[in-house]
C-alpha cells in the first residue's frame, strides 16, 4: 500500500485497526475496483467478510467526495442491498448501521421484506435511508407505488447478495428486471449504477456476472476471495459392510453411529433430504439416546414459523445438541456454536453438500467438518466422489432462465400500477437483460396485448380490463386489481398448505393440502416430532389433538426426491472406473472403496464392474420376466425420460410393453417377453437422431406441462392466490390452474404461457440437453452386455425402488431382506 | 347413448345435456354463462372464444333436437350482469317460443327483473310427471331427480399408469346428476359404486363404465 490513502480509506482503516482488523486481500481488491468506478463479481464463501468487501467502499467514496460527510443528513438511498433471504437481513442491517455509527457517519440502514411492518412502510414511502437492505420481492413492490422514481435518483450501487441462489429461478429473473429499470432511471438522467454480484462457487461465475451485469454489458471484474475453506468430509462406514442392506433410503440403522460424534461435538446438524426422512431421524436419534431430549430439535418447511424462529435462537445460544433439518437450514444467517454437519444419504449435488459442510465451522480460518452416513452400500462411492469433487471445485452450473413470459407479464403490471409506462422505452431496457435479451418484438407485443385486450378477437363485445392505454401510455387505474396485483407479487410458488393446530390451541406448523385431504379423522400422522391425530379440518385450519398411539403416517411431502446432479453424476461415473480397477488401488485410494471391495468383487463376479468409458447393460431373466438394466449415473428425472424412450424405441422393433423403474444410478425395463437385444439395437436406442420426435411420442409431455403450468397462471396473474391469511373470498374468480391449462390449450393454443409450460417441462422435466449428452455419451461408449443370473449390487437398489412404488413400507422390509438372502445365498 | 328411467328415453348427449324425447326435452346443467367475461373483466384474461363456443354448443342442440322446453338445473348464470348475458339474450329473442324453464342455483344472482326480461319460468324445485328437478341432490327423494351443482367427473385408468379424467352423468337408482354443460368449469370426481352407473363424455361419445 505504497499508494497515498484517501480520506475515506483512513477513516475506514483506523476503525478497523480499532477492533484489532485489517482487510483481507480479496475485500482490498473490491474497494479498489469499486472506486475505480467498476461493476463485477465477488466470489467469496459466506462468513469472511464479504459484505465489508463492498459495503465499505461505498462509504469511502461518499467520505471522499464530502468534506462534511459527518453533518450531511438525508442524503437519499444511494445503496440498495439485495438479498434472497430475510433472516440474513437484520444481521447485515445490525452490521452496517453499527459502521455508520461508530464512526459517526449520520447514515441509516434500512431493511425492507415482507415482514416490514406498516409504520415502517409509510415511512419509507415518504423518504428511503441511504441503504436500504430488500429482497427482490418488496424491490418489486416499491415500483408500485406512484412517483417511485424519486426514491432513486441518488442510487449509485446495487449489491445483490447470495446471487448463485437467485440465479436459475424466476426471482433471479425479478432482480434483472429490477436493475434494469434502476439503469434506465439513471440512464434518463446521464447517470450510471455500478453492480455488484456476490456468490458462493458455481461452475458459471463469468456467466453469473453477466447476468447480473446485464445481457453484453461492458466486461465487469471478478474477484475471488482465494480463501479456500477446508472441508473435511468424513464417510461414517458400516461396522459390517457385508450386513449392510443393498438398499434403503433412511439410513436409521447406523444412528446409533452418530451418537459418539454428537457427544464429541459442541452442536451437530443432521441434514436430511426430506421432510418425511427428517421426521424418522428425529425419532431415532431420540429412541436411541433418550438423554437428548430437550436438546434435539427438529427443524422443517412445514414446521411452524414461530417454532422455527425459537429453534434458530436456540441455535445462536447454544442451548442446543442437535438439530435434524432439511434444506430449510442450508442458508441463512450463521450459527456460531454448530461445529459438526452430518448429511443423511445422498446430498443429490456438490454445490449443496459443501454448502451444508459450511454450515459449520463458520469462523474464518475454520475447519468446516462434515460426516456422510450413506443409507445403503453403494452409496459410500458417494461418500468417495464427493471428497473428490470438493477437492477438484468440481461444482455445479446454475443456468439463468430466459424468456419467462410469466414474470414479465407481472413486472409490466407493476410498472402499470404505479406511473405507468411507455412500451417502447421499457422493451429497450428488457431487451439490456439476460433473461430477455432475445425476447422478439413480437412476442413483447403478445404480452402487452395479453395485459391490455387479454388478448381479445371480439373487441365490440369484450369487457376485458386490467392494463388501459391513453395516448400510448400504459396504466391500471382500477384500484381492485392494482390492489389484487400488488398482493400476488412473487415467484414463489408453493404448495397450497393448511395450517395443523391443536385443539386447545397453539399451531404445529403446516402441511400440504393434498396429505390432509387424504387423511381420516383418526388417523395419526408425524409432525414436528410429534404424533398427532387428525380431528378436522376448520376453516382453514387442520385440527389435530396429541396421540399417544406408537404408530404414525409420515408424510411423503411433495418435491423431496430431489435427483443426482449431472457434475455429482460424472464424478460419481468416474469413481466407479476407479472400483474397476482394484490392481491400482493405492494409499490414496478412498476408504469407501477399499471397504466396498467385497461388493464390488461380486459385481465383476455377477457380471462386470463398468470401466473407462463403458457403458454396462445387464439382461436378467426371472421368474417375473425379462428385466433390463442400464446405469447412465444421469439421476432420476433423466432415467425416467430415457427408460421410456428406450421403451417406446424397443417396441417399434417389437411389439413390447414394459414396466418401468429407475433411481440415481439407472434404469430396468421389465416385461413378460423376451427383449429384443444385441449390438446393433443397441446402439440404434440410444441414439439422438429423432429426439425430440420420439421423446413426445414416449413421454407424456402434456401432463408435465400441466404441471408447470400452475406456478405460470398463478405468477401471471391468471389464477389469484386470496388476500394473505383469509379464506379466499373471491369464490366467483376461482379457477383452477390445470382448468386453464384445458381452456388455454382449446382456446388459444399459441398463448406463450402455454409455450413456456412446454419449455419449462422440457428444460426441467426432460432436461433434454442432459439427456441428450447421455444418450450421446451411451451411444459412444463401449456398450458391455452381460447375462447375469440374478441380480447384481448395482441391479439391486433398482429393483426396490420399483417395488416402493406399489408395496407399504412394511411389505417393502420383509420382501428386500428375503431378495437379499436369497442374493447371499451362494 | 339411451337410457331408460321409468318408461321414458333419455338420450345422454357427448354436449353435456339429456334429450328426453318423450317431453321433448332439452335438460341442462350449470351453464355459467357470464364465467369468462366475469373473469376477463377483473383482468385475467381467459379466452372469450370459450363463451362463444358454449353459447354454439346450445343453439346447436336447439336446432338439431327442435326441443319444446329447456329445462335447466341451476347456475345458469355465473355471476352480476356483463356482455355475455345480453349476447344470450339476443339468442333468446331469435329462440323465444321456446319455454325456459330454470331452476335457480347458488351462482344465480341476476335477480327477477332480468330473468324476465329473458322469458324465463322460474322455480326452487320443479317437479313434472313424476319427476323432480333441483340444482342441488335431494337426499332421499321418492320421485326421480335430476340435478347439477357437482360437476360430476370421473378418473379412468389406461396402460402405463396414464389417467384421464372425463365429465360424466351419475345416476343413481333414484336420480340423475347431469354433467356441467360450461366448458370453462372443473369436476369433482366421483368413485363408482354397486348403485351407481356412470357414462363419461369421450370427446364426441358417451361410454358407459
Amino acid at each position: 500500500m505504497a499508494a497515498k490513502l484517501s480520506r475515506g480509506e483512513e477513516v475506514i482503516l483506523d476503525w478497523m485497526a480499532a477492533l484489532g482488523n485489517k482487510p483481507f486481500p480479496f475485500q482490498k481488491e473490491a474497494w479498489d475496483e469499486f472506486l475505480a468506478g467498476h461493476s463485477g463479481l465477488l466470489n467469496a464463501p459466506t462468513g469472511y467478510g464479504k459484505t465489508f468487501a463492498l459495503f465499505l467502499p461505498v462509504i469511502i467514496e461518499w467520505i471522499n467526495a464530502n468534506k462534511n460527510w459527518q453533518e450531511k443528513k438525508n442524503n437519499g438511498l444511494r445503496l440498495l442491498w439485495v438479498t434472497p433471504l430475510r433472516a440474513l437481513a437484520k444481521d447485515l442491517q445490525r452490521a452496517m448501521q453499527e459502521v455508520c455509527d461508530t464512526i459517526s457517519l449520520p447514515w441509516t440502514v434500512g431493511l425492507r421484506s415482507g415482514d416490514t411492518n406498516t409504520k415502517e412502510r409509510a415511512r419509507q414511502k415518504v423518504k428511503l435511508p441511504e441503504i436500504l437492505i430488500i429482497t427482490p420481492e418488496s424491490l418489486h413492490v416499491i415500483l408500485t407505488q406512484k412517483e417511485y422514481p424519486a426514491h432513486f435518483k441518488k442510487l449509485h450501487t446495487v449489491v445483490i447478495d447470495e446471487w448463485h441462489e437467485l440465479l436459475g429461478s424466476k426471482r433471479g429473473v425479478q432482480v434483472e428486471l429490477a436493475l434494469s429499470r434502476l439503469r434506465g432511471l439513471a440512464a434518463e438522467e446521464g447517470r450510471t449504477i455500478r453492480t455488484w454480484a456476490i456468490s458462493a462457487t458455481i461452475g458459471n461465475l463469468e456467466q453469473a456476472m453477466e447476468v447480473a451485469l446485464g445481457a453484453g454489458a461492458s466486461a465487469g471484474k471478478i474477484i475471488r476471495s482465494r480463501i479456500k475453506k477446508e472441508v473435511e468430509i468424513e464417510s461414517i462406514i458400516p461396522d459390517k459392510i457385508e450386513n449392510f442392506p443393498w438398499a434403503g433410503h433412511l439410513g436409521t440403522r447406523l444412528a446409533a453411529r452418530l451418537i459418539p460424534i454428537i457427544e464429541q461435538s459442541n452442536t451437530t446438524l443432521v441434514f436430511t433430504n426430506t421432510r418425511g426422512q427428517s421426521e424418522i431421524w428425529y425419532h431415532a436419534l431420540l429412541d436411541t439416546y433418550p438423554e437428548l431430549s430437550g436438546l434435539i430439535a427438529l427443524h422443517h418447511g412445514s414446521i411452524d414459523a414461530e417454532v422455527r424462529t425459537w429453534i434458530e435462537n436456540a441455535l445462536h445460544e447454544g442451548a442446543l445438541k442437535v438439530v435434524v433439518c432439511t434444506s430449510s437450514l442450508d442458508l441463512g444467517v450463521d450459527f456460531r456454536p454448530v461445529d459438526t454437519v452430518v448429511q443423511i444419504g445422498s446430498p443429490k449435488g456438490v454445490a449443496r453438500f459443501l454448502q451444508r459442510a459450511g454450515r459449520s465451522g463458520h469462523r474464518p480460518g475454520a475447519v468446516s467438518k462434515i460426516y456422510f452416513l450413506p443409507t445403503h452400500s453403494l452409496e459410500l462411492v458417494e461418500g468417495a466422489a464427493l471428497k473428490r469433487a470438493a477437492l477438484e471445485e468440481l461444482i455445479e452450473q446454475r443456468d439463468p432462465v430466459l424468456n419467462a413470459y410469466d414474470v414479465l407479464i407481472q413486472y409490466v403490471c407493476t410498472l402499470s400500477v404505479s406511473d405507468g409506462f411507455y412500451p417502447k422505452q421499457i422493451f429497450e431496457e428488457i431487451k439490456k437483460t439476460y433473461a430477455y435479451q432475445y425476447l422478439t418484438e413480437e412476442e413483447w407485443f403478445w404480452v402487452l396485448n395479453f395485459v391490455t385486450t387479454g388478448g381479445s378477437s371480439l373487441a365490440a363485445y369484450d369487457e376485458f380490463k386490467k392494463v388501459e392505454v391513453e395516448n400510448g401510455h400504459y396504466q391500471i387505474k382500477d384500484k381492485k386489481i392494482a390492489l389484487r396485483h400488488r398482493l400476488n407479487i412473487g415467484t414463489i410458488v408453493s404448495d397450497s398448505m393448511i395450517r395443523v393446530k391443536f385443539m386447545k390451541g397453539g399451531y404445529v406448523g403446516s402441511i400440504e393440502e393434498s396429505f390432509i385431504s387424504r387423511l381420516k379423522p383418526g388417523d395419526v400422522f408425524s409432525l414436528a416430532g410429534r404424533n398427532l391425530e387428525f380431528v378436522q379440518v376448520k376453516e382453514m385450519n387442520a385440527l389435530v389433538r396429541k396421540s399417544k398411539a406408537k404408530k404414525a403416517i409420515v408424510p411423503s411431502w411433495a418435491g423431496g426426491r430431489m435427483p443426482l446432479s449431472a457434475k455429482l453424476g460424472q464424478v460419481l461415473r468416474e469413481t466407479y472406473v476407479t472400483a474397476a480397477a482394484p490392481e491400482s488401488f493405492n494409499k490414496r485410494t478412498e476408504i469407501e472403496l477399499k471397504v466396498l471391495r467385497p461388493l464390488f468383487d461380486l459385481q465383476a463376479h455377477l457380471s462386470h464392474l463398468p470401466g473407462h468409458n463403458e457403458t454396462l447393460i445387464e439382461y436378467i431373466i426371472t421368474k417375473d420376466g425379462h428385466h433390463l438394466f442400464v446405469y447412465p449415473f444421469e439421476g432420476r428425472i433423466v432415467h425416467e425420460v430415457m427408460a421410456s424412450l428406450v421403451a417406446y424405441r424397443l417396441s417399434l422393433i417389437k411389439p413390447i410393453t414394459f414396466s418401468i423403474a429407475m433411481n440415481d444410478y439407472g434404469f430396468e425395463l421389465l416385461s413378460d417377453q423376451e427383449i429384443p437385444i444385441n449390438n446393433k439395437i443397441l446402439h440404434q436406442i440410444f441414439s439422438t437422431e429423432n429426439l425430440v420426435v420420439d421423446i413426445q411420442r414416449s413421454v407424456n409431455s402434456t401432463e408435465m406441462a400441466k404441471r408447470k403450468f400452475r406456478p405460470i397462471a398463478i405468477i401471471s396473474g391468471l389464477v389469484f392466490r386470496g388476500y394473505p391469511g383469509t379464506v379466499v373470498k373471491n369464490k366467483h374468480l376461482q379457477s383452477s390452474a390445470a382448468l386453464l391449462f384445458n381452456v388455454f390449450s382449446v382456446y388459444d393454443p399459441k398463448s406463450l404461457l402455454l409455450k413456456q409450460a412446454f419449455t419449462e417441462a422440457f428444460n426441467e422435466q426432460i432436461e433434454e440437453a442432459r439427456l441428450r449428452d447421455g444418450l450421446n455419451r451411451i451411444y459412444n461408449s463401449n456398450i458391455v452386455l452381460k447375462y447375469p443370473v440374478k441380480f447384481t449390487p448395482l441391479a439391486f437398489p433398482i429393483k426396490v425402488d420399483s417395488m416402493r412404488e406399489n408395496l407399504s413400507s412394511e411389505e417393502l422390509k420383509a420382501r428386500v431382506l428375503k431378495m437379499q438372502m436369497q442374493l447371499e445365498k451362494d | 347413448m339411451e337410457i331408460e328411467v321409468l318408461n321414458n328415453h333419455l338420450l345422454l348427449l357427448p354436449q353435456r345435456a339429456i334429450y328426453w324425447q318423450e317431453k321433448q326435452a332439452l335438460i341442462l346443467s350449470d351453464l355459467h354463462f357470464g364465467k369468462t367475461t366475469h373473469f376477463r373483466k377483473a383482468g385475467i384474461p381467459v379466452p372469450e372464444a370459450l363463451f362463444q363456443d358454449d353459447l354454439a354448443t346450445l343453439n346447436h342442440l336447439v336446432a338439431t333436437h327442435n326441443p319444446k322446453q329447456l329445462i335447466v338445473v341451476g347456475d345458469m348464470f355465473h355471476s352480476h350482469h356483463n356482455n355475455e348475458v345480453e349476447q344470450f339474450a339476443e339468442w333468446r329473442l331469435a329462440n323465444n317460443l321456446l319455454d325456459i324453464h330454470l331452476i335457480l342455483g347458488n351462482h344465480d344472482i341476476l335477480g327477477k327483473s332480468k330473468y324476465d326480461e329473458l322469458n324465463l319460468q322460474l322455480s326452487d324445485v320443479y317437479v313434472r310427471d313424476g319427476f323432480t328437478f333441483s340444482h342441488e341432490p335431494i337426499p332421499g327423494t321418492s320421485s326421480f331427480n335430476f340435478s347439477g351443482h357437482i360437476h360430476p367427473g370421473i378418473r379412468l385408468e389406461g396402460p402405463a399408469r396414464q389417467s384421464l379424467k372425463f365429465p360424466c352423468f351419475l345416476f343413481t337408482p333414484n336420480g340423475c346428476v347431469l354433467p356441467a354443460f360450461s366448458k370453462f368449469t372443473g369436476l369433482s370426481l366421483i368413485s363408482p359404486a354397486v348403485d351407481r352407473r356412470v357414462f363419461a363424455i369421450v370427446g364426441q361419445e358417451v361410454l358407459s363404465c
